[in-house]
């Protein structure tokens, strides 16, 4: 579903991203790992052809990254979501599934159904102007979660939320995952990731350290966190 | 991508556009600003006026007056034009939706070309509305009844395409007030430069420069440069308003500003499709 072959992404002298290459398989719940300013958010952005790779190549479903038709099926939601505040969060949602060229009553029904599943009812109508950080995050998943995906992109999602609240987004990414879902996570919560993912990626300073399952990485005694602060302090 | 497919995306990102800037308080001031202002204006068609001792009717003094205000409006809204424009990209990506639109299976090239389609509608609905208060004033009021009046508003919009797709290049290249500066300064050097092109034809110019000695082919040669290769803002605005008061379409002056502008919208147009499609999305 995802494949890097031999990314690097250099900004004039730094390098975000080194020679990196991986693959996500479709069904999978993948999460991609590191400390600020690793290359995790160059990386998503590249999938995304946000930015272009200074040398190497990136596939999504079968095409290249390149080109505007390999994000036919694939959610998105940015690290530090935003929206119009002028928009309401319904609003927002029917101009997602505009884009995606849903038919009218498809969209209403599908953003219904959405509001419900972020457990945003009541609040739909008035202005995101007025929401906090948690309620934006949680119209950014649920624009992500339009038009039936089946490669979700994640980056940070439960960042600003509640405790409670990102109890919530995991048992909806679960059960998104158990419906066949293929999970990309960009995060920072490690105990979360343990907990939900199947694969992980470790990266440091643009450099790939470990790619595998959780159970390969995390051995017994250990914790993600262990393992983790192992790789990146080598 | 097939252009049929591409087509409902840029139609949707150009009506987003426009729906976004009418929201604008801003946009909804300045335009009752400029009505109220064309409104005001009425008042001096209803006045005597007098050249060289003789008595203008009201047919010559109303055509001579709409010229005028239709420059002035022309010109006034290729400034809001390009306030409009300066900003569009940055607030669409303060606010997400350029990474929410570009994150869909939509191309850069459709994004942009609906964000031009977008801006030139709205700049154009505007001006042909100020531009319609002038013309119903000109017809109730006076009863001097200019159709070709609205037919120059439509061809003056070359000249809000040229505004908005400069403004929208520069604003990936420096930043956005900067952007406006600069094609304000391509108007005003324009403006200059047919201003001396219009005099240096009179006959008084001719026979002043004959009686100093100096040759005006060679003293003249550098600002005949520009004057041929600037874009032709102003050129456009003079071929259109030609038609008010002509009786049919061969009033029409000079086509070549036309094809100057026309010229210039593709080069740039180009040159934004070739910038943004290397821009970093944020």
């Amino acid at each position: 579903m995802i494949d890097l072959n031999n990314v690097t992404k250099r900004y004039d002298s730094l390098t975000a991203v080194d020679n990196v290459s991986f693959s996500v398989k479709a069904g999978e719940y993948f999460a991609l790992l590191g400390p600020n300013g690793a290359g995790k958010t160059t990386i998503v952005k590249m999938l995304l052809d946000f930015t272009r790779p200074t040398s190497g190549s990136l596939s999504l479903n079968g095409f290249p990254s390149t080109d505007a038709v390999c994000r036919t099926a694939i959610g998105y939601m940015a690290e530090n979501n935003h929206i119009p505040p002028y928009l309401s969060g319904w609003q927002y949602l029917l101009r997602c599934s505009e884009l995606l060229d849903i038919n009218r009553s498809d969209a209403m029904d599908q953003c219904r159904r959405i509001v419900e599943l972020i457990g945003m009812q009541g609040r739909e109508y008035t202005k995101v102007g007025t929401y906090s950080k948690g309620m934006i995050q949680r119209f950014g998943l649920g624009a992500a979660l339009i038009g039936d995906p089946k490669l979700l992109i994640l980056d940070e999602p439960t960042a600003g939320l509640d405790p409670i609240g990102i109890r919530e987004i995991r048992q909806l990414l679960d059960s998104l995952k158990n419906q066949g879902m293929t999970i990309f996570l960009n995060s920072h919560q490690l105990s979360e990731v343990e907990k939900i993912c199947d694969t992980a990626a470790i990266i440091n300073r643009g450099k790939l350290l470990v790619k595998d399952s959780i159970s390969s990485i995390v051995k017994d005694g250990d914790t993600l966190e262990d393992v983790f602060v192992r790789l990146v302090k080598g | 991508m097939q252009t049929t497919k591409a087509l409902p995306s840029i139609i949707r990102i150009a009506k987003y556009t426009l729906i976004d800037e009418v929201r604008q308080k801003s946009f909804v001031i300045m335009f009752v600003i400029c009505a109220i202002f064309v409104f005001l204006i009425r008042g001096c068609y209803q006045g005597n006026y007098t050249v060289n001792g003789q008595y203008l009717d009201s047919v010559t003094v109303v055509r001579a007056l709409s010229k005028v205000t239709f420059h002035i409006i022309g010109a006034g809204v290729m400034i809001i034009a390009a306030l409009l424009s300066m900003r569009i990209f940055r607030r669409d990506r303060n606010e997400g939706m350029q990474s929410c639109i570009l994150s869909k299976p939509i191309a850069r090239w459709q994004y942009v070309t609906g964000k031009i389609i977008g801006l030139w509608t709205l700049s154009v609905l505007f001006m042909f509305i100020l531009h319609s208060i002038v013309f119903l004033i000109t017809s109730i009021n006076l009863n001097v009844f200019m159709p070709e009046y609205l037919v120059a508003s439509l061809l003056c919009s070359v000249n809000l395409l040229f505004v908005v797709i400069a403004v929208l290049l520069l604003s990936l290249l420096m930043p956005d007030i900067v952007a406006f500066l600069c094609v304000l300064g391509v108007g005003v050097v324009g403006f200059v430069t047919d201003g001396i092109a219009a005099v240096s034809q009179s006959q008084m110019a001719q026979s002043m420069m004959q009686q100093s000695g100096s040759h005006p082919q060679s003293d003249l040669a550098w600002w005949k440069v520009v004057y041929y290769l600037w874009p032709k803002l102003l050129g456009v605005q003079q071929s259109a308003s030609s038609l008010i008061g002509s009786e049919s379409i061969h009033g029409f002056g000079p086509i070549n500003p036309l094809i100057n502008i026309l010229i210039y919208c593709l080069i740039l147009g180009a040159l934004l499709f070739h910038c943004f499609r290397n821009e970093d999305i944020v």
